[in-house]
């Protein structure tokens, strides 16, 4: 599942509708949208850092975020001298001082975005008028979204991607929801090929026949320490490639399990370990 | 799915790079050798090593490279599950953490959060403090510690310099650990006998399955007798042991190699060790790696360090002797025991 997170719902609009989201009617702190084929979730958090980390929490915490399958990504405008879609690589928040650093492991050129697009961000606290570093982008939540989701999302798992709408000014009146909009629209087709490009990427998890692995846990009256025990011999066998049934059917049939008490259980423990090794 | 692999940038795409070292000679070296990466000036290498939550597999499949400055005490005592080789004063230092190899069982997946690989810029400070360390007694010192120097020579020129560093200091003498296949530094380096090449050996069936990306067995020999043929003392490191079940032949058919392409006689001496880790770090590894079986292996906690089950760590160990004490003197064969230092 892909989690968004925009500020405003004019830099949204045009992902919702590509993504065919539809409105979460529940009563929510915050415009939530979703997909019917739970692909995504899209928030829209309002501006600033105080209701970019909350509504970041209340995303991840409601449709809670899955560290091995899912991605986390903020989207949004920014002000800055290039025009284009950024892949950003350090947000620095202009408050505190702190550098945040999501992972860039992915190549990301073949939906438009080469490594030469990435650039720097500072959040800052209000509307910039000007740039004072025309190398780095500005805007007002990302410092923000990504101290909240690392609680949540491991940084190779998150993106953060801000669309130029402006080079600084002096009446934020200026940039109008439907120019937000506008440039918005025109970037949507680049992150739908980012979502595309990630959304199979799911990291093993080594799981086990967790019925086999009760069953016997049970059958053989272990503790809990000897539960260990035998969880760690189930995961080795699957990573080894070794099929535990038939170890443990020759067992039953040796009449060792089930066994009369927690000792026996113990010996047989051991014999599953040499059988294993 | 698409592969993991086409995913992924190529390693070192990203270059974090510490403020205060970004006019370093030998930063200013190592980026322009990587034109087309992405450069991230950074306060801190903490700040981007020690993120939680990061991916240590999959930043080992595209590293990042992080250029800093290593401040405060960089040279340590030898832990007691590292063999010291009978020197009194053992330690190691870290001048790069992490390396470009990718070995299943290595302690630094559980050692640190991050698998991006750190160069500290700056090995004239910890030259200084070794010569410090020089001024209280004779040092023994591995250099190539929590990586693989040889492996990074390329970028860093650090075996160079410590190789030229020992040579001036008679009391100290280094071992420069490694997996690599590389001959081209004993061409660079004038031969001392206090600068010692360590050469870890496993079975080639082994390499393939745990040690990813190091050099295989007949290169890493290769590279051993050259050392040798150059007049450079060489170790061979038959540690860590690791259990498979076809082990026996396996290390059998790998000491007729060793001896087929070294002159086992010329050896400084060999080092055997079964595979053995701290309880902490392989609580971490276990949950990084779940589909490890090296790492899921059922190990038997012996005080505090994982080992394998006595018996059949007798065995290895036994096997491996009789091995090599076919061919090598007793007296110059180290074994690891954990147990009678702890």
């Amino acid at each position: 599942m892909f989690f968004i997170v925009c500020a405003l719902s004019a830099e949204a609009k045009p992902l919702i509708s590509a993504l065919s989201l539809r409105r979460d009617t529940h009563a929510c702190p915050y415009d939530t949208f979703f997909a019917e084929d739970s692909s995504c979730v899209l928030v829209i958090s309002g501006m600033g850092t105080v209701a970019a980390a909350s509504a970041t929490t209340y995303l991840l915490t409601r449709f809670g975020f899955n560290k091995e399958q899912d991605f986390f990504l903020n989207f949004g405008s920014c002000a800055g001298a290039a025009p284009g879609l950024h892949p950003i690589h350090k947000i620095h928040d202009d408050v505190t001082g702190r550098d945040f650093y999501p992972d860039m492991l992915y190549d990301l050129s073949s939906c438009g975005l080469p490594l030469s697009s990435e650039k720097a961000l500072v959040t800052v606290s209000h509307v910039v008028s000007s740039l004072a570093d025309p190398e780095l982008l500005y805007e007002m939540e990302a410092s923000a979204v990504f101290q909240a989701a690392a609680r949540f999302v491991p940084p190779h798992r998150m993106l953060f991607l801000k669309y130029v709408s402006d080079s600084g000014t002096d009446d934020p009146k200026k940039i109008t929801s439907a120019l937000l909009t506008a440039w918005a629209e025109k970037h949507v087709s680049t992150i739908l090929r980012v979502i595309q490009y990630l959304k199979d990427q799911k990291e093993e998890d080594g799981a086990i026949d967790e019925d086999l692995f009760l069953g016997t846990a049970l059958a053989l009256r272990l503790s809990e320490t000897m539960r260990h025990e035998l969880h760690q011999f189930f995961v080795y066998a699957k990573a080894e490639g070794i099929d535990m049934e038939p170890i443990l059917s020759d067992l039953e049939k040796e009449g060792k399990i089930p066994s009369g008490s927690k000792r026996e259980g113990k010996e047989v423990l051991d014999v599953i370990r040499q059988r294993l090794i | 799915m698409s592969s993991v692999k086409d995913l992924f940038n190529f390693p070192f795409s990203h270059i974090y790079v510490e403020e205060k070292v970004m006019d370093h000679e030998l930063t200013r070296k190592i980026l322009s050798r990587y034109a087309k990466s992405s450069v991230i000036p950074i306060t801190h290498y903490k700040d981007v090593f020690n993120r939680p939550n990061q991916s240590f597999l999959l930043q080992k499949a595209v590293p990042s490279l992080i250029l800093a400055r290593n401040t405060g005490a960089s040279v340590f005592q030898g832990a007691p599950v590292c063999q010291d080789f009978g020197y009194d004063h053992f330690y190691y230092t870290s001048c790069a953490r992490n390396c470009i190899f990718d070995c299943e069982y290595c302690y630094l997946r559980g050692m640190y959060g991050s698998g991006n690989v750190v160069i500290f810029v700056n090995l004239e400070d910890i030259l200084s403090e070794v010569e410090e360390l020089l001024k209280e007694h004779p040092v023994y010192l591995c250099v190539s510690f929590d990586t693989d120097l040889i492996a990074l020579e390329n970028l860093t020129g650090f075996v160079a310099r410590w190789a030229e560093f020992t040579r001036s200091h008679e009391d100290l003498t280094i071992e420069i650990r490694t997996k690599s296949f590389r001959k081209d530094i004993y061409e660079k380096i004038a031969p001392c006998d206090r600068v010692i090449f360590a050469y870890t050996l496993s079975p080639q069936e082994i390499i393939e399955k745990y040690e990813k990306r190091t050099a295989s067995l007949a290169e890493r020999l290769g590279a051993a007798a050259c050392a040798m043929e150059k007049g450079f003392p060489v170790r061979l490191c038959f540690d860590p042991l690791i259990y498979v079940q076809n082990g026996k032949d396996l290390y059998t058919s790998m000491f007729e190699e060793v001896q087929r392409n070294i002159d086992v006689h010329r050896l400084k001496d060999v080092s055997v060790g079964s595979f053995r880790i701290s309880s902490e770090y392989i609580k971490k590894i276990r949950k990084d790696f779940p589909t490890s079986s090296i790492c899921q292996f059922p190990y038997e906690n012996r005080d505090g360090y994982m080992q394998y089950p006595r018996e059949l760590q007798k065995e290895m160990e036994n096997t491996l002797l009789t091995l090599l004490q076919s061919f090598i003197s007793k007296d110059k064969i180290y074994m690891t025991d954990t147990e009678e230092k702890t």
